[in-house]
């Protein structure tokens, strides 16, 4: 793996290092040296998620700032599932698609990989998608 | 991860495909972790974490914690995105 490598987190990943500072969630965002991404979309899933599980607002606000970069999604939602619903088994994950594409990012990390066509999604853009224990695991084998 | 426990360093080579020389050389180094009861070594399966998990145990263990909460995670954040 290259330092410029990109990795876009899904909100899964981002919502179980919150809840589990044990977990392999919290061992990857914490790693140093990785340049995560995530995109607007997700910040604002992320807000309403934190908000119903009764997390605290303010560790999210620190990780994101901390931890992530940003990337905005100009395009309307309605046209990120038109473009990259098909990346998918569930149209409502496209833009997690969208955001790794746009942030030219090299793997999706994300616990809800059944919900990703990953062959289409590696033959398209490359990009490999990996749960936070594999993606940890391949670090390791570098 | 199923029985048994343990393996002998013979049965690791086995599952790892490797030599058991290659495997005693591992131990020594550290790299698998084995218990020497008198003249014999055993290998605990957590040591073998990554033939049975595709992980090694301390990562398998970290996406274990995680699993406990991903369902009621997966359905906020499945619940969120169709209100996007």
């Amino acid at each position: 793996m290259k330092k410029s490598d990109k990795i876009f987190v899904d909100s899964d990943v981002i919502v179980s290092s919150l809840i589990s500072q044990q977990g392999a969630a919290h061992l990857l965002i914490n790693k140093s040296n990785l340049n995560l991404y995530i995109s607007n979309f997700s910040y604002k899933e992320l807000k309403i998620v934190c908000r119903r599980l009764k997390l605290n607002g303010y560790h999210l606000e620190r990780l994101i700032k901390n931890n992530f970069i940003f990337i905005k999604l100009k395009q309307t939602i309605k046209k990120i599932k038109s473009k990259y619903g098909k990346y998918t088994t569930d149209k409502n994950d496209s833009h997690i698609v969208a955001g790794a594409v746009k942030a030219k990012a090299r793997f999706i990390i994300s616990y809800n990989i059944k919900h990703f066509k990953t062959n289409l999604i590696k033959k398209d853009f490359n990009i490999i998608l990996l749960t936070p224990g594999h993606f940890l695991q391949y670090l390791r084998s570098q | 991860m199923n029985n048994p426990l343990v393996y002998t360093p013979e049965q690791a080579a086995d599952l790892l495909q490797l030599s058991k020389s290659t495997v005693y050389s591992l131990i020594n180094q550290g790299e698998i972790v084995a218990k020497k009861i008198g003249k014999v070594y055993r290998i605990p399966a957590s040591s073998l974490s990554f033939v049975f998990t595709g992980l090694d145990y301390d990562l398998y263990q970290a996406e274990k914690k995680d699993f406990k909460q991903i369902e009621k995670i997966q359905k906020e954040i499945a619940k969120a995105r169709r209100s996007l």
